[in-house]
């Protein structure tokens, strides 16, 4: 690590996260979900009337869905009540569609993204950057190289005005129907901010475009978006990292994400999540691979006090590829229940599924997937390995994979193990000098380590952070 | 469960059965209080997904299938002089406190709706009894249905440092117009250091639809081993379950499915380690041909008390055909970390390349592939610790592969 990543090494990673800015808004909308806020939403962003009309039946949808309360082991919404969300808040930043500057920004809102590593973070490594503050991307910057080559990265409220027909075909048509469950209904009606990406034909991004979602006031429900379009034999890597300080109410986030990854094409979607313990995290995502291409999943799921998230991939194409790499961590009072869903729908594809999780101090980890071999899918192959790791008696740690397999000239194999951290590996770097916390952290770093391989380095250090915290004890 | 009521299945039926068997109250109380619960009880629980139900049970009528007054069957049951192996009804004369003391103890009549419906029903069962110290190597129960439905019922109790090995066999005998229903419910429990190896294997014809529950309790340093093998039947919902309730307890769970035509197999085997230093080893393998569709779960459930537990489990489905379908799911809930459990599961075909070398060997194509199935077979069937069981089931998947 070079010496002008030195803000990563801070110390004290918990003033980096766990910091709160006091409360400053242009237009917050009321408690609950009703008809009256979605209008003011659209209104508030000045919507085509196509979107309004999405957006209230969404909204008709998710009234009529039931709770997902039957799946087996799931990790428990009652303490939710949705009545008590504020689902938007626009801060107050003169330029609706975000400052081309940082020095436009104003200044809480700039401490804050000092605080987490961003604009160091777009200096050094990154094509391109967005900030989402609340319900609003607040900061988005491209480089002029990828511009000019046709490559689009804006946030979806600026989106929905200037590249209107690309949204209107695919936001929540193909890829998230709002019908697909209850979260993503409400995902529809309230959505707010996010990412809009659009790679041309052949273009490769070399660097990875990021964007950064931070939820500061108590009570909010965070719902942004996120459209990736890459074109046939285009390549891009997209960043989002989320945190929020620690309130005593709850927090919802429900995003969206819907990647769509053409003929040849490959997209690596990264993703750290530390949303604060009081935060459900409940999100769908997923990407439609056309043939020959390739979707990368790598996440990393930290924070929440739950959450349910099962990044899926649909391989449409022939010869289309997956890749999954997960890890979560889950300390006291947390559950998180997530996974990975791959469709192999058309002949000779490809998945991989890697994941890890940890469970300390109470915490619950499950992995959930879902691999489905669709008649017809013949030549297919696909890998799931689960590896759980326990610190302790008080956490619990399930593993509940699930394979439809309808076809028979195919390869399926799964495998999981769990185990706790290995007395006799603490004894032996005891042995060379390190002390217990040490020795586990050290054990735990080389337990993740190929999660943080396929991170960026900046996302492979606050991870790493993270965890130490985490092994601390001292967050949260 | 809101289907209509059979006319045959009242209070009267009941009545009657447990009349002609001459029983006592207490098991006609128990049988009335099942009945009456049925409105209230759901099905078995099967693998369900958002928007999929794997299995779906509540499309089958069980209530149509049943009719218990014209229950028949050959059964011969035997096994060496020291150990008992009685009729039920039989059993309940004779040994009617320990018959009472067991029974429903593991399996709790009210489960779900087709447990309920057995304990109601059933009007044929054997009752295994081992005594303390007793070495019974051959007890065996075979089963031909004669008629339209049959409700069995077998209760397993061995007392300590005995061991016991029993051989189940299921199958159809007289052919019966239209679609058949059996269901057999299976209560082991093994005492102290006793050992229960339980063998079954299920040969009913393809119009009889099966529900079978076998389910262990094993005390401290006790051993309870199940080998389950599904040939026959329409759709069989099978479950085989050990709770592993004292210290130092053991389980391993030998399974073997081989399906093809329309054929329908939802196996589950399943192990709660509830004690300290218990071990479970759960196998599975499975051949799938023509349009057959299974379905595994698998659960391994280690208890926040269960301390040193080593747990694994593998499952293996091969695929003949392309118009099969296999689901599986092997499910870890682990609430202890001092464990050590790992689970697998694949999914294939024959491979190209053996089918190819053999066929370069002289064999022809299809001696080859079925040289392969059987060859798939055998690491389950090197589980198999019992002689006769695992030459039945190498002969009755032979003979599935020559049809």
């Amino acid at each position: 690590m070079s010496s002008d990543q030195d803000h990563l090494k801070e110390t004290d990673t918990e003033k980096r996260f766990e910091f709160k800015k006091e409360e400053s808004a242009a237009v917050t909308s009321d408690k609950g979900l009703t008809e009256e806020v979605v209008r003011m939403i659209s209104d508030d962003k000045d919507e085509p009337e196509w979107m309004l009309e999405r957006r209230l039946r969404s909204l008709k949808q998710y009234q009529e869905m039931p709770m997902p309360t039957d799946w087996p082991g799931q990790p428990d919404l009652s303490g939710m009540d949705i009545e008590e969300i504020i689902p938007y808040i626009r801060p107050d930043v003169d330029k609706r569609e975000g400052a081309d500057s940082w020095d436009d920004l104003p200044e809480e809102i700039q401490d804050t993204f000092e605080k987490l590593g961003i604009p160091e973070a777009e200096r050094k490594a990154l094509s391109g950057v967005g900030a989402q503050y609340e319900s609003e991307v607040v900061y988005q910057n491209m480089q002029e190289q990828w511009e000019e080559k046709g490559v689009v990265f804006c946030n979806m409220d600026e989106a929905v005005q200037e590249h209107e027909e690309l949204v209107k075909e695919y936001f929540m048509t193909k890829c998230v129907p709002p019908s697909d469950n209850k979260f993503a209904a409400l995902h529809g009606a309230v959505w707010s901010g996010g990412s809009f990406v659009y790679v041309p034909e052949d273009v490769t991004v070399e660097m990875p475009v990021q964007a950064y979602f931070r939820m500061n006031s108590e009570g909010m429900g965070q719902f942004e978006h996120t459209l990736i379009i890459a074109e046939e034999g285009s390549e891009v890597h997209y960043i989002e990292g989320c945190s929020a300080p620690k309130y005593g109410t709850h927090n919802l986030h429900s995003g969206g994400v819907e990647v769509f990854v053409g003929e040849d094409a490959h997209v690596q979607y990264s993703t750290v999540q530390n949303w604060s313990k009081n935060t459900y995290n409940l999100n769908t995502k997923r990407a439609i691979c056309e043939k020959g291409g390739t979707m990368e999943w790598v996440s990393g799921s930290m924070g929440s006090k739950a959450t349910m998230l099962y990044p899926s991939t649909i391989l449409k194409g022939r010869g289309a590829t997956d890749n999954h790499i997960t890890i979560a961590f889950a300390g006291e009072g947390q559950d998180i229940d997530t996974g990975a869903k791959v469709y192999h729908n058309a002949p000779n594809t490809k998945s991989t599924i890697e994941s890890k999780s940890i469970a300390k101090d109470g915490g619950r980890t499950n992995y959930r997937g879902l691999v489905h071999i669709a008649d017809g899918a013949e030549g297919s192959s696909t890998s799931v390995e689960c590896d759980a790791l326990m610190f302790d008696n008080e956490s619990t740690s399930d593993t509940m994979p699930y394979m439809e397999i309808q076809e028979s000239k195919v390869d399926v194999a799964h495998e999981a193990t769990v185990g706790k951290i290995g007395d006799e590996d603490v004894f032996y770097l005891q042995s060379r000098g390190l002390d217990d916390d040490d020795a586990k952290q050290m054990i735990v770093a080389g337990f993740i380590e190929p999660i943080t391989e396929e991170l960026p380095i900046e996302y492979a250090v606050e991870l790493n952070r993270l965890i130490e915290l985490e092994m601390e004890g001292s967050l949260g | 469960m809101s289907t209509q009521v059979h006319a045959a299945l009242d209070e009267g039926t009941v009545r009657e059965i447990s009349e002609s068997l001459d029983e006592p109250e207490w098991l006609l109380e128990t049988r009335l209080e099942a009945l009456e619960a049925l409105d209230g009880l759901d099905m078995p629980s099967v693998i369900r997904t958002p928007g999929r139900e794997w299995t779906n049970l509540h499309d089958l009528d069980f209530e149509g299938f049943v009719d218990p007054l014209n229950a028949a069957e050959d059964k011969d049951q035997v096994g060496p002089d020291e150990v008992e192996v009685l009729p039920f009804a039989e059993a309940v004369d004779e040994h009617e406190e320990l018959v009472k003391e067991h029974f429903g103890s593991v399996v709790d009549p009210q489960d779900n709706y087709l447990t309920a419906l057995s304990t109601a029903l059933f009007n044929t069962g054997t009752v295994v009894y081992v005594p303390e110290g007793v070495d019974a190597e051959d007890v065996k129960v075979r089963t031909r249905m004669n008629s339209r439905s049959l409700f069995n019922y077998t209760l397993v109790v061995t007392e300590e440092s005995s061991s016991v090995t029993i051989l189940e066999r299921q199958s159809t005998g007289e052919d019966v117009e239209g679609e058949r229903y059996y269901s057999g419910l299976v209560e082991v429990v093994a005492g102290e250091n006793s050992n229960v190896q339980y063998g079954s294997l299920q040969n009913l014809d393809e119009e009889t639809y099966n529900y079978t529950l076998k389910r262990g309790h094993a005390d401290t340093y006790a051993t309870i081993d199940w080998i389950e093998g599904n040939i026959g039947s329409r759709l069989t919902k099978s479950s085989v379950e050990t709770y592993l309730k004292g210290d130092s307890s053991e389980s391993q769970i030998v399974g073997a499915f081989f399906g093809h035509e329309d054929q329908h197999f939802d196996v589950n085997a399943r192990v709660w380690h509830e004690a300290e230093h218990t071990t479970a080893d759960l196998v599975t393998r499975g051949v799938l041909d023509d349009r057959a569709r299974s379905v595994y779960e698998g659960v391994q459930d280690v208890g926040s008390g269960a301390w040193d537990t080593n747990s694994y489990q593998r499952e293996n489905t091969l695929m003949l055909s392309d118009e099969s379908e296999a689901d599986a799911s092997p499910k870890l809930i682990i609430n202890n970390h001092d464990t050590e459990a790992s689970h697998s599961a694949t999914v294939g075909q024959v491979s190209e390349e053996d089918l190819f070398y053999m066929e370069t060997r002289g064999t022809d194509p299809q001696s080859a592939e079925n040289m392969l199935v059987e060859g798939f077979f055998v690491p389950v069937l090197d589980e198999v610790a019992v002689d006769e069981l695992r030459e039945d089931l190498r002969e009755l998947i032979a003979a599935r592969l020559r049809e």
